[in-house]
């Protein structure tokens, strides 16, 4: 939905300039990155399936160019440009539209052009602190414009890695099942699989290369990959380095050896990735898990309540706020808290703000290596909408 | 009354294959007018038009509906009409113009046999170099529905216009999609195929599209031309045995 019309236009203006206000205030510095960006960064991070997404297109010159997707990847790409050191702590905030192709046709809930107000802040160690403060940011500006019947959904998919470390399995199945969570549609079959211990069949590994090779001795491991490739005169291409390959190898030899997923584990787990509903309550149940864990380290638990206390004190009513363990694991770049703010109005699909931490984005962008990065965006329209057309 | 288009390919290896796979059938195909136009007929099927085309543009007419008929390679139906399955007749199979579309993967990934092993790589190829693998390719939307049905997204495409088997050693991509014939130039650029990794077994078709006007005159001169056809490529297989 863009506006059109000349009340439309002007409604979502005014909602706009209420709510970067409320950013300004809060000490966050008002910019306006490129809507033409540089595919590359988009595609790079988020992989194939974005492209579907996205309206990529090549220019005269032959680069290829994107309509920016959202706004996050563009602000990051803007404080590289400013700093160049990347870990200086910045806040940034920002209105304007981002485009999305939508493959079952446009609509007012999903249009391919939309405007989104929102907040991004780097370098900032103290990130439980600094997520609070954003998600309490993204409340006052909804709140701001009078929208008072909001609800709010959290998930982490940091908190899985906690809950992995309090099971006490091998770090062989910690890694296997991390990737696996981030494939929900295929996630429940590989965790029957890891139960039964079955790597699946590929025959032509060279059997007596993989018995040679030991995590604890990667240098020799290397060179007895090295002198393979030697002897049956494999040319060593690409960007994989030997390196690569041999952890690769060393995963697979030891994967064979690896007894089948512990039962226990595998049942926690699966009640883990069932936890849904108020956060309360979801606190209360991942205690329950995490204390019947056999190594019953109680990080993941201690993040979860310390989150709860820092919303609390800026001031969110946590009876409006609910937790989904799975939720977040299909959203492209975020590494731990993800949240969304709804209207009951729109519907759980049409979320009026949503933003999570992406530590690892900075990195993708080309600052050499992962730096805190938290933030959040309105979704202009769908607010209006909540708002029934009106602007404050 | 309107005639029958055919859409043939207008010059190298394929335009030589389809003129003698028609002689065999006993068809003289010959260019009208000037040599190096681009309009021709069949000799003794006076109802047919002959348009030269580039053999990468015949699916682009195919699909418009601008010519009836079209000899090119499925490969490249595939590639550029997502909907072949209700907009083109698979007519006849011509015995020329073998290529399979394969996944080449760098040999030296001893640790990759696989498209389940490849999709074990991504992750941590991503942690390591902050991007997914890249995949070179001109067949980007049988690239993409291959990985899509076997629930693999983490990969991006580069688009690739020619020589795409040097991709994987210039660093301009980690593996490729391309055609083969007998996997030679990928074995001479250090390449090798996943054991699944054949995604389409190709050949030179005789296609005809729904997009195009049809009359039952047209079809009944279509059959004509398709019998004809057809026993030239049975003969073709008999005499190969």
């Amino acid at each position: 939905m863009t506006a059109e019309t000349v009340q439309n236009l002007e409604a979502l203006a005014a909602q706009s300039q209420t709510v970067m206000s409320v950013f300004i205030k809060a000490g966050y510095d008002a910019v306006a990155p490129a809507i033409i960006q540089p595919a590359d960064v988009f595609l790079d991070v988020i992989g194939e399936s974005l492209r579907a997404r996205t309206y990529v297109f090549t220019d005269q010159d032959g680069a290829e160019l994107c309509l920016r997707p959202d706004i996050t990847v563009p602000t990051c790409r803007l404080h590289l440009e400013r700093h160049a050191d990347p870990t200086t702590i910045a806040r940034y905030c920002y209105n304007g539209p981002a485009f999305r192709f939508q493959p079952q046709g446009a609509t007012a809930a999903h249009p391919r052009e939309f405007r989104q107000a929102g907040i991004e802040r780097f370098g900032d160690e103290a990130r439980e602190a600094a997520e609070a403060e954003t998600v309490a940011i993204i409340i006052k500006a909804i709140e701001k414009i009078g929208f008072r019947d909001w609800t709010l959904k959290l998930g982490d998919i940091g908190l899985f890695s906690s809950v992995l470390d309090a099971t006490g399995i091998s770090p062989n199945w910690k890694t296997r099942l991390d990737d696996a969570f981030l494939r929900p549609l295929s996630f429940r079959e590989a965790l029957k699989g890891f139960a039964v211990g079955v790597r699946p069949p590929s025959a032509n590994f060279p059997e007596e290369l993989l018995s040679s090779l030991r995590r604890d001795d990667m240098d020799a491991s290397e060179a007895a990959v090295a002198v393979y490739l030697e002897e049956e005169a494999i040319e060593l291409i690409g960007t994989r380095s030997l390196t690569d390959i041999t952890e690769h190898l060393i995963v697979i030899a030891e994967e064979r050896n690896e007894p089948p997923l512990d039962a226990r584990a595998a049942e926690l787990i699966e009640r883990y990735v069932g936890v849904s509903g108020p956060a309360l309550t979801a606190g209360e149940k991942i205690s329950t898990l995490i204390k019947e864990a056999p190594s019953g380290s109680g990080y993941a638990l201690e993040t979860y309540d310390r989150r709860l206390a820092l919303l609390a004190n800026a001031g969110i009513d946590l009876g409006r706020v609910s937790f989904s363990a799975e939720f977040g694991r299909t959203l492209a770049y975020y590494s731990g808290l993800v949240f969304e703010v709804n209207a009951a109005s729109l519907g759980p699909k049409s979320p009026i703000a949503g933003g999570g931490r992406y530590d690892g984005l900075m990195r993708a962008a080309g600052s050499g290596a992962d730096i805190p990065a938290v933030g959040a965006a309105i979704h202009s329209e769908r607010l209006l909408a909540a708002m029934g057309g009106k602007a404050p | 009354m309107s005639k029958l288009t055919l859409a043939i390919p207008s010059k190298g290896r394929l335009m030589e294959q389809t003129t003698d796979m028609f002689a065999r059938a006993g068809l003289v195909v010959r260019k009208v007018g000037h040599v190096r136009g681009y309009r021709g007929e069949i000799e003794g099927l006076p109802g047919v038009d002959v348009a030269y085309v580039s053999s990468s543009e015949i699916a682009a007419a195919l699909k418009s509906g601008s010519v009836h008929l079209g000899i090119t390679g499925e490969d490249l139906i595939c590639e550029n009409i997502s909907d072949a399955g209700t907009r083109i007749r698979f007519l006849q199979k011509l015995g020329f113009g073998f290529a399979d579309v394969v996944v080449a993967v760098p040999t030296c990934w001893i640790d990759v046999s696989t498209v389940a092993e490849l999709e074990e790589i991504a992750i941590p190829f991503r942690r390591k170099h902050g991007r997914w693998p890249r995949v070179a390719t001109k067949y980007i939307n049988i690239t993409r529905r291959f990985f899509g049905a076997k629930g693999f997204g983490d990969y991006r495409i580069i688009e690739s216009a020619g020589a795409t088997e040097g991709a994987p050693s210039s660093g301009m991509a980690e593996l490729i999609v391309d055609i083969t014939t007998t996997g030679e130039t990928l074995r001479a650029n250090g390449l090798k195929i996943l054991d699944d990794g054949v995604i389409l077994k190709s050949q030179a078709n005789l296609f005809a599209t729904n997009a195009a006007a049809w009359t039952p005159e047209l079809e009944a001169l279509c059959s004509e031309l398709t019998g004809k056809l057809a026993s030239s490529v049975r003969q073709t297989v008999i005499s190969r045995i």
